[in-house]
């Protein structure tokens, strides 16, 4: 009989049932992704183990990630600047090195990043780069449409994100200091799941504090906690 | 307002030329009535709006140049 590719594990804690599943399925937990199904306190915890595919998902075929071409740069750069004309805006359009971006969009796909430069853009930016990420959906939208196929557009004003990016690592070292010596917990202001994401990576391995997100949706927040804290 | 919607949703649809916006102007606000092909209704509304959303954010952020209130209607 063939292994399950996939169980439902019942424990006293979320940990207790993955542990469990993981025995049934004699898997390590980075063999698995994790579901969880029922976890209120008091009551059985029950999560969904599911067998990860060895290598690359079936139909998937293992082709070579292909680089952007120039190309596709140029449709992407034309569309870009046609929709900005519309909204008003005299703009010069760079396509920069995805490794500029310090890991503000990280991707296992080829990226083009097109940098937009010009005067007064802030507006383009928006409120927590809502407006510019309202930007980067559309055009990924008319790009695909354009090129018959997805391509991976990250848009950048005046390099808002690199150096948002690198801030936003030194803030995170920087509380992670405050947070080990005053054995306090301290959450920094709400960010999008992306901004996020750059916070958490950035203190994975610290020895003093974990990181965690709390709250719900536009108020989604970082939290970092001493590793002394208790629950 | 009305070019920049026009723009994007032609390029965005199956039927392009059956796209049409109206703009409207009354004081400071602005109204624009975008007119697709019921089967491209789907794209450019979105998943949970996400689309049609995008496009007003773009709308608002241009409208606030000009200290102007805009809506966008589809239909």
């Amino acid at each position: 009989m063939e292994a399950p590719q996939s169980i439902e594990a019942t424990g006293t804690t979320i940990d207790d049932a993955i542990a469990r599943g993981l025995e049934a399925l004699n898997v390590t937990r980075n063999d698995v992704d994790i579901l969880i199904l029922a976890a209120e306190a008091g009551r059985t915890a029950r999560v969904r183990l599911t067998r990860k595919q060895p290598g690359a998902v079936p139909g998937a075929a293992p082709v070579e990630a292909k680089p952007v071409t120039s190309e596709e740069s140029a449709i992407a750069q034309r569309l870009l600047k046609a929709v900005l004309e519309r909204m008003k805006y005299k703009v010069q359009i760079i396509a920069r090195d995805p490794a500029e971006l310090n890991g503000y969009d990280e991707q296992d796909e080829p990226t083009l990043v097109l940098d937009i430069r010009g005067n007064e853009l802030s507006v383009l930016i928006g409120r927590r780069g809502e407006t510019l990420d309202s930007l980067q959906y559309l055009m990924r939208l008319l790009v695909a449409k354009e090129l018959g196929h997805y391509l991976h557009v990250v848009l950048d004003v005046e390099s808002y994100k690199a150096h948002r990016a690198q801030t936003l690592k030194q803030l995170a070292q920087r509380m992670a200091e405050r947070v080990a010596t005053t054995h306090k917990p301290a959450a920094l202001e709400p960010m999008p799941a992306n901004e996020r994401r750059i916070v958490h990576l950035a203190l994975r391995d610290h020895a003093q504090v974990r990181t965690e997100s709390v709250g719900l949706g536009e108020n989604r927040k970082v939290t970092i906690i001493p590793q002394s804290y208790k629950r | 307002m009305k070019e920049l919607v026009e723009y994007i949703v032609k390029g965005l649809v199956d039927h392009p030329e059956e796209v049409t916006v109206a703009e409207t102007r009354r004081g400071g606000d602005v109204a624009l009535q975008l007119h697709v092909a019921a089967d491209d209704m789907g794209r450019v509304i979105g998943k949970g709006g996400k689309v049609a959303n995008a496009l007003r954010s773009l709308l608002r952020a241009m409208a606030a140049k000009d200290n102007l209130r805009v809506t966008l209607d589809i239909d």
